[in-house]
């Protein structure tokens, strides 16, 4: 019998789809029955949402700014390079 | 990301890569830099990162060239990333401790009883969407504090698999870890939010 803190340990797993049949059936079954753990699925899933949301508006402008200064740099030599070649 | 729309996105920007073209680079550096950024900083300190995302540039116009497209752009670029990290760390005699060994965090395994049962239940259902919560800039001040509080390597695997989109295969392969590892590195992260936005949402205190 599956008790709420086992479906704590597995709760990203259920989440991912990552359980085998049979642990997602008894999961399913524990989750018919308590409020709690239904409770608990939810919220975790919905932190997970918020972390998706909150890392895809992450910003490294500066980080950016200076990868494009090296950037142009390197293809600047290279090009000089080549056109030298002719 | 949803590239579907699209019919081969990343054949044409691969292309014009491979010709040096420089809008491409800046449409690549904007896209990618951000989780080859997330990929370094699981074996690095945040500056020599940063610096290592950097260099990787550099080498990629020329690396690119050899690129065959047999795994996706991200994925390359992500472990070039990974590769010099892991250079980097043998230089200088060190290693990534982890701790794999409990899936569930220590706070919340305390709110079950002898039984197993509940204790201490949920006792909101965090009723808005994403989209809601994150306009509440206490919160999401707060989220930053908590994910940078977070284990290198637990913060790492949360944003290559959630925000970067990778397949568990392919965030394990760059971090090197396992897949049962990579399963409790993400848990224990989820559930770190997971406590974070009760609390928020309990006492509106970080
Ligand atoms: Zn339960």
């Amino acid at each position: 019998m599956l008790m709420c803190r086992d479906l704590a340990d597995i709760a990203s797993d259920y989440i991912d789809g990552e359980l085998t049949n049979r642990q997602n059936l008894s999961v399913k079954m524990h989750l018919m029955m308590c409020k709690h753990c239904r409770t608990f699925i939810g919220n975790l899933r919905a932190s997970t949402d918020l972390l998706k949301v909150h890392a895809s508006r992450q910003e490294n402008e500066e980080l950016i700014r200076k990868i494009d200064e090296r950037v142009a740099e390197a293809l600047g030599a290279r090009k000089s390079e080549s056109d030298g070649c002719k | 990301m949803d590239t579907s729309t699209h019919p081969d996105p990343q054949g044409s920007l691969i292309e014009d890569l491979k010709r040096g073209n420089s809008f491409a680079y800046k449409e690549a550096v904007r896209e990618y830099s951000p989780g080859m950024l997330a990929v370094a900083r699981f074996y690095l300190d945040h500056s020599s990162a940063e610096e290592i995302v950097q260099d990787c540039w550099v080498t990629v116009i020329d690396a690119i060239q050899k690129f065959e497209g047999r795994s996706g752009l991200k994925t390359w670029l992500h472990r070039i990333v990974a590769n010099r990290c892991k250079n980097k760390l043998r230089s200088i005699n060190r290693e990534v401790a982890t701790d794999f060994s409990e899936s569930l965090d220590p706070e919340l395994a305390d709110r079950f009883n002898a039984k197993g049962r509940w204790d201490l239940p949920p006792k909101l259902k965090f009723h808005e969407s994403a989209d809601t919560l994150m306009e509440n800039d206490a919160l999401s001040g707060c989220l930053d504090k908590h994910l940078s509080a977070l284990p290198e390597t637990q913060r790492s695997a949360l944003m290559l698999y959630e925000a970067h989109q990778h397949k568990s295969e392919d965030v394990c392969n760059i971090l090197d870890i396992n897949a049962s590892n990579l399963r409790v590195l993400l848990h224990r992260a989820r559930q770190k939010i997971f406590l974070m936005v009760e609390t928020f949402q309990e006492t509106g205190k970080c």
